[in-house]
Order: structure tokens, then C-alpha cells, then sequence
């Protein structure tokens, strides 16, 4: 078995329908409309009183789903894909090893979530930006990607969730998504404590280290889809993201890459607008 | 209630544990370490596999496993300080070159059809010998003055067995013709003649036979 997967490798079985997101982008679904502006929602929360809150939650939900696998999958490559001593320390892939174990629940808890809320396996496409982003060839880097900037997304998500099934009287799903979100800020704890950890001597390491994952923050908060602002379908779990050792100024700095990346997506949509309009 | 100044026997009559053991000190570290070289290079396998199967089901427990494999080795690791090894490394070691080909070879498939021969390495073949290892250095340590060592066996034993169960089974629900049966049984003899050739997770002597000299203080 080779070192180092290329995301087209990912196997999957024929229910899968797998895209990146260079497809999503090209999917002409995806353009904003010309009349966008003056359609949006004033907000973009998941909440049970939207009209399309079934769909939405269902959508999220697979999203969720096909996520952890891709965690579940990064964490393994991780435990294979670096030597022991040499490339990753000891430590570092037994906590790995242990977030395989979590993920491999994640999706267990994935499954019958679905199948709770009436939705399919490979009923929505499974974009693979989450194993492309984050599974770099370099340990450090991976931490950031994965441990970090991943599951810290995921911390947002499952605290979404866990307040929609809060808000829609759905017990069954708050208790499934509060117990995610526990493992999530231990993940997120092993990234943060590792990174410290290993690049303790090399600050050089460190600073690229936490660049790479302001640019897979920025990924994620692709079209302003995460801010603090409510035309922003995920906002920013700031308690949760304390807990799992994210500063305050890395939560704001978070919390601005959403805010501009929506602006620039609202510019576009007026550009748009003002194309149509000529 | 008894009279509590009255003499108790210090070993109870139902406390039937003997002192000799067939290992030193010595030869216990040497065992623990291969131990853990074995099962890191099974939880290493395991992570590296989920992202190679296409099956759901098998995914999601490759990443259990892959977890209790770390854990056995982490529980080597601590161990070895505690037999005077305190650079746990020094005897992180594969008992021989047959078993580093071993590892190459149950590693080897790679491919998404092949999750037949992945699952046939582990589990019809590298952790029945971990079994048999465990089993043998349970049924011969000195029940007394190695007793972590014991309890650390039974609890992995407890992992090994589950899991044997589980990946046998997933293998039966994988075989449909009688020419998957065919590849699963020649990959398990391809690895069975390396790990003959090995003499087991701890080398020669792994379940007592082929032992070239004795091993403990106190047999």
C-alpha cells in the first residue's frame, strides 16, 4: 500500500456520487441568479420555521455524514502514511488511531441520523473538499487541516445542529449531536496541543503551519457559508472552540475570513445585478 | 463478625496463583517489545485501509480495530520501562526479517477489489498468531511477579478475540463463489508460509515450541 492517497482514490461503493468542488463551483446550479439580492432570506440559519428545514437539515445532515467519513479516512491515512519517530512521533498516532475509532461512530451516528430523518445514503452529491484540503504530505501541516481547521468546522456544524434539533423539539438528534460535539473539541484539543507540541523549536514550521490553515478556514467559509452574521448559514462556536484550545484572536480571526469571504460573495451577486440590469 | 486479630492464610484457598514463570526479566521485555511492533504495524495497516475499501460496513470497522491495535501498543509501550527498558525503542523491534516481510506482505493489496486479501491477512492469519502468542505467554509468566503484564494480556485478549469474531465474519459475508474461497485461502497460505517461516509474533519459541534454550529464572 502506497504513502499518500490522491482524493480520486477515495473508495466508495455505487451509492456514492463523488464531486469536488471545482464541479460544484462549474455546476450551473451553483450561479447566483441575477435577481439574488433581492430574493435572499434575511437570514440563512437553520432554523425550523424556514420552509425548506426538512431539506436543509436532511442535506446537512448527508453533508455530515459523508464528512466523517473523509475524517474517519484522513485520521487512518495518518497513522499509515508517516513513519513513527521520524515523520510523526509516537503520541501524535495514537491519538490518531483514537480518532479513527471516534470517527468510525461519527458515521455509525451519521447513518441513523439519516435514516431518522428520512434521507438516503448517496441520496446528495459527497464533495471531497474536506480530504483534499486537509490530508497534506506534511504531519504539522495535517494537524492544522485536519485537527484544526476540519473538526473545528465541525464543532460549528454540530452546534448548528444540535440547536436546530433543540429548536425543533427533536431530542434524538440534539443528544446525537452533543455527544459529536464532545469528541469534536477532543479532536480539535489533539491538533492544538500536538502543534504546539511538535513545532515547540521551529517557529518557521509553526507560522506556515497555521497559515495553511487560515487558507483551508477560508475554504471552508467558501461565499460567507460561516460567520457570526445571520445571512450565514453556520455561525462560530466560540465557547466550544475555547474548550478545544482555540485563542480568542484565532476565533476572531475566523470569524473575519467568514464575514469577508460573504462580503465578497454579496459584491459578486451586485455585479451580477448590475450586468443584468446593462 | 470474625475476630479480626485472628490469623488469616495470606493467599485465600480459592487463590490458587503460583510463582514460577517461564520468563526473566529479560526475556519478557524482549517478547513485550515485539509485541509492540507488531501491533503498531497492524494499527498503522488498519488506518491505512479504511480510504482503500469501498465497503461501508468494513470502513467503519477497520477504524474500531485500527484504535484497539494503538491501544494494545500503547500498553506495551508503558510496560517496557517497567522491565528495565527505559528507551522503550531500543526494543520496539520485529522478531526477525521474516516478519518485516511479513508486514510488507499482508500490507501489500491496495486496490478496492482486494478487500478480501486485506481482511484474510488480519484476521485469518496475523491475529490468530497474536492470539496464540498472548495465550502462551498468559498460560507461562509467573502469575505472581509478572502480573501487570497478565492483566495487560487480558484485556488485549479480550480485543483479539472480538475482533477475530468480527473479521471472520465480514470475510464469510465477502465470499460468494467458490473462487473468492480459492483467493482468500491462497493469500492466507502465502502468509501463513512467511509467518512458518518467522516463527510467530515473537520469533521462534512464540507459543513454546522451537525454543532454543530456556528462557526464565524459575520454570
Amino acid at each position: 500500500m502506497k504513502k499518500f492517497m490522491p482524493v480520486e482514490e477515495l473508495a466508495r461503493d455505487e451509492r456514492f456520487n463523488q464531486i469536488t468542488q471545482a464541479d460544484r463551483m462549474s455546476d450551473a446550479r451553483s450561479a447566483v441568479p441575477a435577481n439574488a439580492e433581492s430574493t435572499r432570506r434575511s437570514s440563512n440559519r437553520l432554523t425550523p420555521a424556514r420552509a425548506d428545514a426538512s431539506d436543509a437539515a436532511r442535506a446537512l445532515m448527508h453533508g455530515i455524514f459523508v464528512g466523517e467519513i473523509q475524517a474517519l479516512e484522513g485520521a487512518g491515512r495518518t497513522c499509515w502514511d508517516f513513519t513513527t519517530g521520524e515523520e510523526a512521533p509516537f503520541g501524535l498516532k495514537l491519538d490518531m488511531a483514537r480518532q479513527a475509532w471516534d470517527e468510525a461512530r461519527h458515521v455509525e451516528i451519521s447513518l441513523k441520523l439519516g435514516d431518522w430523518m428520512g434521507s438516503d445514503v448517496g441520496q446528495y452529491a459527497e464533495n471531497t473538499v474536506l480530504f483534499q484540503a486537509a490530508c497534506s504530505n506534511d504531519p504539522v501541516l495535517r494537524l492544522a487541516g485536519v485537527n484544526r481547521a476540519l473538526e473545528g468546522l465541525a464543532i460549528d456544524v454540530f452546534t448548528s445542529m444540535k440547536e436546530f434539533g433543540e429548536m425543533a423539539g427533536d431530542p434524538y438528534l440534539e443528544f446525537c449531536e452533543d455527544w459529536m460535539l464532545a469528541d469534536e473539541v477532543t479532536h480539535v484539543k489533539m491538533g492544538s496541543d500536538w502543534l504546539r507540541k511538535v513545532t515547540e523549536n521551529d517557529p518557521e514550521r509553526r507560522k506556515k503551519a497555521l497559515e495553511f490553515q487560515s487558507i483551508v478556514d477560508k475554504m471552508f467559509s467558501y461565499g460567507g457559508s460561516r460567520s457570526d452574521s445571520d445571512e450565514s448559514s453556520l455561525g462560530i462556536a466560540r465557547r466550544f472552540r475555547e474548550l478545544a484550545g482555540f485563542t480568542s484572536d484565532e476565533n476572531e480571526h475566523i470569524a473575519d475570513l467568514g464575514l469577508q469571504a460573504l462580503e465578497e460573495r454579496k459584491a459578486q451577486i451586485r455585479e451580477k445585478q448590475a450586468a443584468a440590469k446593462n | 463478625m470474625a475476630n479480626p486479630q485472628k490469623p488469616r492464610a495470606p493467599f485465600a484457598p480459592w487463590d490458587r496463583r503460583e510463582l514460577p514463570g517461564s520468563f526473566s526479566v529479560e526475556e519478557t521485555a524482549r517478547r513485550v517489545g515485539h509485541y509492540k511492533w507488531a501491533e503498531m504495524k497492524l494499527f498503522e495497516a488498519l488506518g491505512g485501509w479504511i480510504a482503500t475499501v469501498p465497503e461501508l460496513d468494513i470502513k467503519m470497522r477497520l477504524g474500531t480495530h485500527c484504535y484497539k491495535h494503538a491501544w494494545h501498543a500503547e500498553l506495551w509501550h508503558k510496560r517496557l520501562p517497567e522491565l528495565r527498558e527505559m528507551n522503550p525503542e531500543r526494543l520496539t523491534l520485529p522478531a526477525n526479517d521474516a516478519m518485516v516481510r511479513f508486514i510488507d506482505a499482508m500490507t501489500e493489496p491496495e486496490a478496492p477489489e482486494l478487500t478480501i486479501e486485506k481482511l484474510v491477512g488480519v484476521y485469518r492469519v496475523f491475529i490468530p498468531h497474536f492470539i496464540s502468542a498472548y495465550t502462551y505467554h498468559l498460560n507461562n509468566t509467573s502469575e505472581i511477579t509478572d502480573m501487570p503484564t497478565i492483566r495487560s494480556i487480558k484485556f488485549i485478549l479480550q480485543d483479539e478475540f472480538d475482533d477475530w469474531r468480527e473479521g471472520e465474519m465480514l470475510i464469510q459475508s465477502l465470499l460468494e463463489t467458490p473462487e473468492e474461497v480459492d483467493r482468500a485461502a491462497a493469500h492466507q497460505a502465502k502468509l501463513e508460509k512467511i509467518m512458518l517461516e518467522a516463527g510467530g509474533i515473537a520469533g521462534p519459541g512464540s507459543i513454546g515450541i522451537n525454543t532454543p534454550a530456556p528462557q526464565g529464572a524459575m520454570s
